[in-house]
């Protein structure tokens, strides 16, 4: 079943269930878009490490979807907790950079000024510091004269 | 026959000199210059260029890795939104099919208890 065909004689329009959610799989979800996850990213990955990493482990266990739900409402929990205290802090930067991001493909080497700014803003008031795992010298997002910017 | 044969000759004084060489007025860098010129060009480009592939594989790690960290989230949505419609699914299965005796709804086709993603979702 390699070949995805639609069946239109069957079905006509796209179906959307709506069956609300099971007590058991029931979580309110994050609604943010690309933009704003895409520029939040590292500060989500290192203020959820243990959260995450756990539900991952617990994927790599069993891939049902029903296996890792308490393991993912974590996740969320965890996700929206730091989208709040984002929001909270730094508001101002942190929409600065995701609508520089919305405007230049999501590209982040197209926007780093914005980038550098909301960085400082989480590191001063949230103690948390953007790293990229296994960067060699200086990081990609800190350097000064780059080819591409 | 006294007289001696008159060989061609010369005329007094000689020839001109025949210009056979292109009297152009020389412009433009030497050869040298250009060649130089040209290597050190090319030489710069190719640095910049293989700096240029450098930064953009620390770009794309970047990139990898802003997604890695947003897996687990989105996963985690995925998840429970596909649990919502396989329970949806199943529990219309067992209405269609609750006369047939022994029918088990969502039931996988496969002899495995691993799992795999329902291949037919019934739709009311």
């Amino acid at each position: 079943m390699s070949t995805f065909r639609e069946a239109s004689h069957i079905t006509t329009g796209k179906f959307v269930d709506p069956t609300p959610a099971p007590a058991e799989a029931a979580h309110p979800e994050v609604g943010t878009t690309s933009a704003p996850l895409k520029s939040a990213a590292f500060f989500i990955g290192s203020y959820c490490k243990d959260y995450n990493e756990d539900f991952m482990l617990c994927k790599d266990e069993n891939n049902d979807p029903a296996h890792c739900l308490k393991e993912g409402r974590k996740v969320t929990r965890c996700a929206m907790d730091m989208i709040t205290k984002l929001r909270e802090n730094c508001e101002k930067e942190w929409e600065a950079h995701y609508k520089c991001l919305e405007k230049h493909n999501q590209e982040y080497y197209a926007c780093r000024k914005p980038e550098r700014t909301f960085n400082e803003c989480v590191f001063s008031k949230l103690k948390l510091e953007k790293v990229i795992p296994g960067a060699s010298n200086t990081p990609i997002h800190l350097r000064e004269n780059t080819i591409y910017n | 026959m006294s007289a001696v044969p008159q060989q061609e000759l010369p005329r007094p004084g000689g020839f001109p000199e025949i210009r056979y060489k292109r009297y152009v007025p020389k412009i433009g860098p030497s050869g040298l210059a250009l060649f130089s010129g040209i290597t050190l060009m090319c030489t710069l480009g190719l640095y910049r260029t293989g700096q240029g592939n450098l930064e953009r594989r620390e770009l794309e790690r970047e990139k990898v890795w802003s997604r890695i960290h947003l897996i687990p989230l989105l996963q985690a949505e995925a998840d429970r939104d596909t649990y919502r419609r396989e329970a949806a699914a199943n529990e219309r299965e067992a209405e269609v099919m609750k006369n047939v005796k022994g029918w088990k709804a969502g039931e996988s086709v496969y002899n495995s208890k691993r799992y795999t993603p329902q291949t037919f979702v019934v739709v009311p």
